[in-house]
């Protein structure tokens, strides 16, 4: 006997019984609507946190004075000519001196403020800084050291509460006293993203000659944090690793951190996949339900179908083939099952992508979707074995005989 | 004339309860029985006679604790349950008390059930069976359920299904059992037709005026055969 028949069989035996085969595989397009939409959701928010960390920080390597070793933080502080040290590698050097600083808020209330050296032009060194409105501060106004600076978003609406900042004159005051009056000549677009809110503090953008001119604990020549953005190609692990050796030449081993965003990436990415495995074994849980409702549907339809196997067995029916119907109509069930649970999930991937400004692709890889397929198919066969079994095992006379 | 059944010496012993307990029942205490091809047979007696137990290991349903059985020349001893499957699908066609029609198959595909069995193609099964229902006057009714058929009607639906096998062997158990005395009729002369055709049919049944319109009555008594075991 040809075993497309016993799946026609399947099929027609399925169909008769509409209401009962989808009561029975609903456990299981639950199940794989629950695992599918994990996997996918996870891989869709992995590649969320990538695009957001790549919106906010670029491809890029941070290099700082390590401090976890008990150095104060002059200890090992960044020089000119660590900078132009890296010049000969794939990367835009973007040195920057942070400091704190505060402002008058209202007549006599000070708030603290961080105040930022960078270089000039800003924005055509490292894309990830947007200006809003207004212009960032030039390359021979930043090394003249000029009295200007660019604000972020939140420092614009915390100096100049519903004013245009644009042209004003910032006050600022260190911790010693000392007074320091820039020119704003510009205001950055808030970052955006998941991560945007982590980096939206109220920063004052300076020249860093401005900077190390005036604070009473910058020095010259001498910078706090490098950021390295990457050129197009370039390897973020094998750069990491070509500033780890400068670094470590000129200043020994472990005073420097150097981390480059494709190793936060890494990191949120593996926390993801931990979260991943995790939901997605909490959702196969309900597989594994689902794959037991099948198995007592299938012993309840073997008991109903006595008859049925035991006039097949006398038509000629070997114990062989009435296993394999029943396994077949198992497994069909369960396919069917799955394949619905693909499509529900997919609807729901599709719905989230749509109203979700977090998850900005729609993901669901072949890969997901025949292991979905894959899996629901095997429970069949896992569960449907038992009944099979059972059936195969009937003996045909007291079949017939069976009420 | 060849025979199509031949037994030998048959006993059939069941053991029923457990452990000491344990009782053995004879259903059948040897029997001889001999059929020929062409025959109409109705086999007889008293319920507890083992003529149930008979017509099942007549039909390869059960096997005999001992003596030798040939189906149509061939012994079946110690044939594997695949091998007696596949000549129940070839030799003997059973037609029941209780039909036992398929509900979700209409006619057609019911006589169609035991070709699936022989790997028949899809459109040679339709039109044999097609042919096994014309040939009991339901060509009209292909394409009815068996809800929509009366008893006679589906009684009939059943021997098309034993008639598509072209088997060696209609086996008939108490075939009007389920039927008031019209369809009884009916279905009767049924059998009397195929028997003119030249089928071999075994028939159980204990009504007389049923096993009247055999050519031959086994009768069974105790587990042996008390009257008819040869032709």
């Amino acid at each position: 006997m040809n075993p497309l028949e016993n799946f026609r069989m399947a099929f027609e035996s399925l169909w008769g019984n509409k209401l009962r085969s989808f009561l029975a595989l609903l456990g299981i397009v639950i199940g794989v609507f629950a695992v599918t939409a994990m996997i996918s959701l996870g891989q869709m928010a992995s590649a969320g946190i990538t695009q957001d960390l790549e919106a906010i920080a670029g491809r890029s390597i941070f290099v700082q004075p390590n401090f976890n070793e008990g150095q104060n933080f002059d200890s090992a502080p960044i020089r000119d000519e660590d900078v132009a040290a890296l010049q000969v590698l794939p990367v835009k050097v973007l040195p920057q001196l942070f400091t704190s600083a505060q402002y008058e808020s209202k007549p006599g209330e000070r708030r603290s403020i961080t105040l930022q050296g960078t270089p000039g032009d800003l924005p055509r060194l490292d894309p990830t800084n947007k200006v809003a409105r207004g212009r960032y501060f030039t390359q021979a106004e930043a090394q003249g050291g000029l009295a200007v600076a660019v604000l972020s978003d939140r420092a614009a609406k915390d100096l100049f509460p519903n004013r245009d900042p644009i042209g004003q004159v910032a006050r600022l005051f260190y911790p010693n006293g000392g007074r320091l009056e820039v020119t704003v000549v510009g205001v950055l677009e808030p970052p955006s993203g998941l991560f945007g809110g982590l980096s939206s503090s109220a920063t004052v953008y300076a020249p860093i000659p401005l900077i190390w001119n005036t604070s009473p604990l910058a020095r010259k020549g001498q910078y706090d944090f490098l950021v390295l953005s990457l050129n197009k190609g370039a390897s973020a692990q094998e750069v990491s690793n070509q500033v780890r050796r400068i670094f470590e030449g000129r200043y020994g081993k472990g005073k420097y951190s150097i981390q480059s965003t494709e190793s936060f990436q890494d990191t949120l990415r593996s926390i993801t996949v931990i979260l991943q495995a995790l939901l997605g074994a909490i959702a196969g849980l309900s597989l594994l339900v689902g794959g037991i409702g099948i198995m007592n549907i299938m012993l309840v339809s073997v008991t109903e179908r006595t008859r049925e196997i035991g006039l097949r067995k006398a038509l000629g029916a070997t114990a062989g083939l009435v296993r394999q119907q029943f396994l077949i109509e198992a497994v069909v069930l369960t396919l069917v099952g799955g394949v619905l649970g693909v499509a529900l999930a997919a609807g729901l991937l599709v719905l989230i992508t749509a109203t979700v400004p977090f998850f900005k692709v729609f993901i669901l890889s072949p890969t997901t979707i025949l292991l979905s397929l894959a899996v629901s198919a095997l429970i069949g066969l896992f569960f449907g074995v038992w009944p099979a079994a059972r059936a195969a095992a009937l003996d045909p006379i007291e079949a017939l005989r069976y009420e | 004339m060849a025979a199509v059944v031949e037994m030998q010496g048959i006993t059939k012993t069941y053991r029923s309860g457990s452990g000491a307990r344990t009782v053995e029942v004879h259903a059948l205490r040897g029997v001889d029985l001999t059929i020929e091809q062409g025959e109409y047979v109705a086999l007889m007696g008293p319920s507890g006679s083992g003529k149930s137990t008979l017509m099942h290991i007549i039909g390869l349903l059960d096997s005999p604790s001992g003596g030798s059985y040939r189906l149509g020349g061939r012994s079946v001893e110690g044939l594997s349950e695949v091998e007696l499957a596949r000549i129940r699908n070839r030799r003997v066609g059973f037609v029941f008390q209780a039909f036992f029609l398929l509900p979700r198959l209409t006619a057609l595909h019911n006589v169609a059930l035991p070709l699936v069995y022989r790997g028949v193609s899809s459109a040679e099964r339709l039109k044999r069976a097609k042919a096994a229902l014309e040939s009991v006057g339901l060509g009209d009714r292909l394409d009815h359920l068996p809800s929509e058929l009366s008893g006679g009607q589906k009684q009939r639906v059943a021997i098309a299904r034993a008639l598509v096998q072209e088997p060696d062997l209609l086996l008939a158990d108490e075939p009007t059992g389920n039927l008031d005395s019209r369809s009884s009729e009916e279905i009767l002369g049924l059998f009397d037709e195929l028997h003119r055709q030249g089928k071999t049919i075994v028939m159980v049944t204990h009504e007389h005026d049923v096993g009247a319109r055999a050519q031959r009555i086994v009768r069974l008594r105790d587990g042996r055969i008390a009257d008819g075991g040869h032709p």
